[in-house]
């Protein structure tokens, strides 16, 4: 799996629960268009691990990794 | 929780059922770090958790799994669940401590000592069960930001509904498991006991939450009832959900925990155990109107 596929598999999770939506910005703010909510979070926080395949510390989570697609793609699907 | 004209029936009611309630506690009241028996370590190949109550239990996953890895599995499920409890008691009392004697809760604070002190305890035996048979507590799963902050009536109405949803949950399964021969004595003992302690917070609950609740009807539309219905069924589900720890998969020495999560909350005996686990509390929430 590439780096950008990860980010995809993400997108396409988030899409399939709001089917109101055609597309996600970049930088759309996840949280204020409450396209995740404090319920929905876990899911997205393992939709992640899934597609890394590593997992993430639940006690050092910083949700500003978590605001957009554009952060999750920096914190989470960037190799360097 | 103010005076409204109309309302006074309820208000004596819930006097009397703090008055109850406030007795008893004083009654029952025992000292945990006495009252348990804590041997050095439990057996491996045991159930440590009732077989029905596992999230395995039925599933295609479990056919698949020998009695020995099912009884491994049994007590990483367990380990999960006193996490879970140790981590919503932490969460129940941030709650319940913010608004102890302050205004809109001077009737109910009286009981809330009693909650308080008993929570701590709760919290103590379960992180001493994880960390002395499991040498771990679980993390606590994360939850999001909450979006937008709801007025007053309604934040607290829904703090207390957390609180109540997430006591029954628990408490069906400490009824079932305190009286389920297979289990260790002091498995058992720790379930018997907070079952005792949680009828009456959970009796409490309902009280609080029927009032709080009359509170918002009186003055919310119906947009605003629909939307609190809707946000109650999700986190029913949501706390539902916290029993399948894919951690618990993993430490189990299942592959593809992730995987396996996933399909067994997509399992039609994840419906029926859902829907045993919340009976009495849909019951009750239907009735007051609360769920439409
Ligand atoms: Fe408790
Ligand atoms: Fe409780």
């Amino acid at each position: 799996m590439t780096v950008n596929d990860g980010i995809d598999v993400v997108r396409n999770w988030i899409l399939s629960r709001h089917p109101e939506r055609a597309r996600i910005g970049p930088d759309e703010d996840l949280v204020r268009t409450r396209l995740v909510d404090s319920l929905s979070f876990v899911e997205l926080v393992y939709v992640i691990e899934n597609a890394t395949g590593a997992e993430i510390d639940f006690d050092t989570i910083d949700l500003k990794d978590f605001q957009s697609l554009s952060a999750i793609q920096r914190a989470f699907f960037t190799t360097a | 929780m103010r005076g409204h004209p109309g309302v006074n029936d309820s208000r004596d009611r819930f006097q009397h059922v703090l008055d109850r309630l406030s007795t008893k506690a004083v009654d029952d009241y025992y000292n945990p770090y006495r009252l348990l028996e804590w041997p050095d370590s439990l057996p491996d190949d045991m159930w440590w958790m009732s077989p029905e109550l596992t999230t395995t239990h039925g599933t295609a996953v479990a056919a698949g799994l020998s009695e020995a890895q099912l009884r491994a599995l049994s007590k990483y499920e367990s380990l999960n669940f006193y996490s879970l409890n140790v981590h919503g008691i932490r969460d129940l009392l941030i709650e319940v401590t913010r608004r102890i004697h302050t205004s809109g809760y001077e009737e109910p604070s009286r009981f809330f000592h009693h909650f308080i002190g008993e929570e701590n305890e709760h919290m103590w035996f379960f992180a001493e069960f994880c960390l002395r048979y499991g040498g771990r507590i679980y993390r606590q799963q994360p939850a999001g930001e909450r979006a937008a902050p709801q007025r007053k009536e309604t934040e607290s109405l829904l703090v207390f509904v957390r609180i109540l949803v997430f006591e029954e949950l628990v408490d069906h399964f400490n009824s079932l498991m305190a009286r389920d021969t297979r289990l260790h004595d002091t498995v058992r003992a720790i379930n018997r006991i907070h079952h005792q302690d949680e009828s009456r917070h959970i009796a409490f609950g309902r009280e609080l939450v029927g009032l709080l609740f009359e509170d918002v009807r009186r003055t919310a539309d119906e947009g605003e009832l629909d939307a609190v219905a809707a946000y109650v069924r999700r986190y029913m589900t949501y706390s539902f959900e916290s029993l399948y720890n894919p951690r618990v998969y993993r430490d189990a020495g299942l592959d593809d925990p992730l995987g396996v999560r996933r399909k067994l909350l997509d399992s039609p005996e994840r419906a029926e155990l859902e829907r045993s686990v919340f009976h009495r509390t849909r019951t009750y929430l239907e009735r007051t109107g609360l769920l439409r």
